[in-house]
């Protein structure tokens, strides 16, 4: 299967989104590194934390290397950069600082491990990603730190790559039931071309949320939706059909508003990782009534399983690979410890 | 000057020893105290313990009994390991550390408005004191905190304050910066509370219009970038470290 090629001709920058930290993220980046080389595609290679380090920050445990292929295009810190075991060639200095000095985007001259920062704030991502692509990357993997989704968001890279695995949940249903979820909010429905979206298009800049029904649109004076349930509840009528929300979509936004009123309109998103509601409390949202709709969604390249655990536990190779297809039948499942 | 001019005279900073009478004699002094009575059994067992902890020639210096059934030593022993210095990186916040005065000056010739912080602990843990050292009028430790800082309105809004409702203070009084506290959470869930607070920005686009700023005695800068702070103050950092940063990259950033 040449995995890497498909996806090459398809997307330019994906994202690799942990559903937990130590869900096997670094791993499935040295499995896409594998796979590269193998075929033969220059990757573009960043990290929105730090990667490559022998131990983990947080819980002190072992954390696998990056070896990364001749001609690969990494962004690395000045202050990792004599720690890198491969040669590099410094290409150009960014303007993007992290914890550890000023990002550098580098060619690797001669193979080997490589330790890979970048910037902290999403924004910068996007940018420094074009600036790789043109110094001649085919695809830029952007390696995602600790359990932070926003890095999915369609503006920071076209396609994610989900790592999940045993580290979520003692219980395997559990995990392919989290995974599922998250995969599921992902492909949310897209808001329907028509008068309504060309309304919330058309005031999008404003940042505010909005009330939008038969064609006509009420901008709120409102700079966030966070708590604001029982004012949206009060703005609601017969002729409401949709609510643009901004921002986050949390349970605040939502609780307050009375069930009847709930069921009648359509909750409008940006994209899906605005969504901070549990699979649980999503649901018993979703048997009161609630739709959402996105007006970008995610397009889920892949996912990736590790069936073991740092806690010390691991489940069998076959069965959560199995469970996994089954749950989600139409996304390529990958086991990255195979 | 050739006084000190012995074999072992020169320090060599890639295996670093305890200094004691001289150099490099591994000199380590250990006070603790254990559940056994006082005597000279009681002395044997510190001396075990100590040689346990990797040091030679344990010597109990001091043993006094506390109470029935547990005694206070004080151990001396040398260290028989090394330290290679020059190979350790941490890293810190780098920026000019300016005192409160001079924080004052600061805003009025580079910023020319008043500065707004909004500052909590958050999540699940109730302990005020790490945001109350830094933003309290009185401070901590003859450390003014920035209640008092002139062109500065700091805005605490006490413990166990949820992301979201921290997230909407700041929209409301147009934040320039949030600061995070973090001081006593079981389990590593103040991470996952981290964690949440950016990600919560980020879905609320105020991230990249914020200077993000989270402290706690587990806090370090390096984590505090790794999960996706500007920067993070650990132990002994006061008041005035945190606004040198925060005023500090009010200019970088153009926020002014």
């Amino acid at each position: 299967m040449f995995l890497l090629e498909e996806l090459s001709q398809k997307y330019k920058t994906i994202s690799i989104v942990g559903m937990a930290k130590n869900a096997g993220k670094t791993t499935a980046l040295n499995y896409l590194i594998e796979e590269a080389m193998d075929e033969g595609i220059v990757l573009g290679i960043t990290s929105t934390g730090r990667d490559g380090e022998s131990t983990d920050l947080v819980t002190g445990t072992d954390k696998p290397r990056v070896f990364l292929d001749t001609d690969t295009i990494v962004s690395v810190p000045t202050q990792l950069y004599e720690l890198a075991d491969a040669g590099l060639e410094i290409l150009k200095m960014t303007e993007y600082n992290s914890s550890i000095g000023q990002i550098m985007l580098c060619r690797v001259a001669s193979s080997g491990y490589v330790q890979i920062a970048g910037p902290v704030i999403n924004a910068s991502h996007q940018k420094m990603c074009e600036e790789m692509l043109e110094l001649g990357a085919e695809l830029v993997l952007i390696d995602g730190a600790i359990d932070r989704k926003s890095i999915a968001a369609p503006g920071t890279s076209d396609a994610i790559i989900l790592s999940t695995g045993a580290v979520l949940s003692r219980s395997m249903k559990k995990v392919i039931e989290e995974t599922a979820h998250t995969v599921g909010l992902y492909r949310l429905p897209v808001l329907e071309d028509g008068e309504d979206k060309d309304i919330i298009l058309e005031h999008l800049g404003e940042e505010r949320p909005m009330i939008v029904g038969n064609g006509d649109v009420r901008i709120l004076d409102l700079t966030t939706g966070l708590g604001a349930g029982k004012f949206l509840d009060g703005q609601i009528n017969e002729s409401t059909e949709y609510i643009y929300v901004p921002g986050a979509f949390t349970q605040s936004v939502v609780a307050d508003i009375n069930p009847r009123k709930l069921k009648n309109v359509t909750f409008v998103l940006k994209d899906p990782t605005k969504i901070f509601i549990d699979s649980v409390s999503w649901g018993q949202l979703r048997k009161k009534g609630l739709t959402v709709k996105v007006l970008e969604n995610i397009n889920v390249a892949a996912i990736t399983v590790n069936p073991s655990a740092p806690g010390g536990y691991a489940f069998e190779h076959e069965e959560l690979l199995k469970g996994m297809q089954e749950a989600i039948t139409d996304i390529p499942v990958i086991d990255v410890m195979l | 000057m050739t006084a000190c001019n012995t074999a072992i005279a020169q320090v060599d900073l890639t295996k670093v020893k305890p200094y004691g009478d001289t150099l490099n004699d591994g000199m380590v002094e250990l006070a603790f105290t254990l559940p056994v009575p006082y005597g000279e059994e009681g002395s044997e067992a510190a001396k075990i313990l100590a040689k346990k902890m990797g040091l030679d020639e344990p010597n109990v210096v001091y043993s006094k009994n506390m109470t029935d059934g547990y005694t206070f030593f004080v151990v001396y022993g040398k260290c028989q390991h090394t330290v290679d210095y020059t190979t350790i990186k941490v890293t810190k916040v780098e920026v000019d550390i300016m005192d409160r005065l001079e924080c004052a000056q600061y805003i009025k010739d580079n910023i020319k408005r008043e500065v707004v912080i909004v500052g909590a602990s958050t999540g699940t843990d109730a302990h005020t004191v790490g945001i109350d050292a830094i933003m309290n009028m009185k401070g901590f430790h003859g450390h003014f905190g920035l209640e008092r800082y002139e062109g500065i309105n700091a805005i605490n809004m006490g413990s166990q304050v949820p992301n979201e409702v921290l997230i909407q203070k700041a929209k409301e009084v147009n934040a320039d910066a949030i600061l995070v506290s973090q001081t006593v959470t079981q389990k590593d869930v103040h991470i996952a509370n981290l964690t949440n607070m950016v990600e919560l920005l980020e879905a609320e686009g105020l991230r990249d219009k914020v200077i993000l700023v989270c402290g706690g005695p587990r806090i370090s800068h390096e984590l505090a970038q790794e999960l996706g702070y500007d920067a993070g103050f650990g132990s002994h950092t006061y008041a005035e470290h945190v606004a040198s940063f925060v005023l500090t990259e009010i200019v970088n950033r153009k926020m002014v």
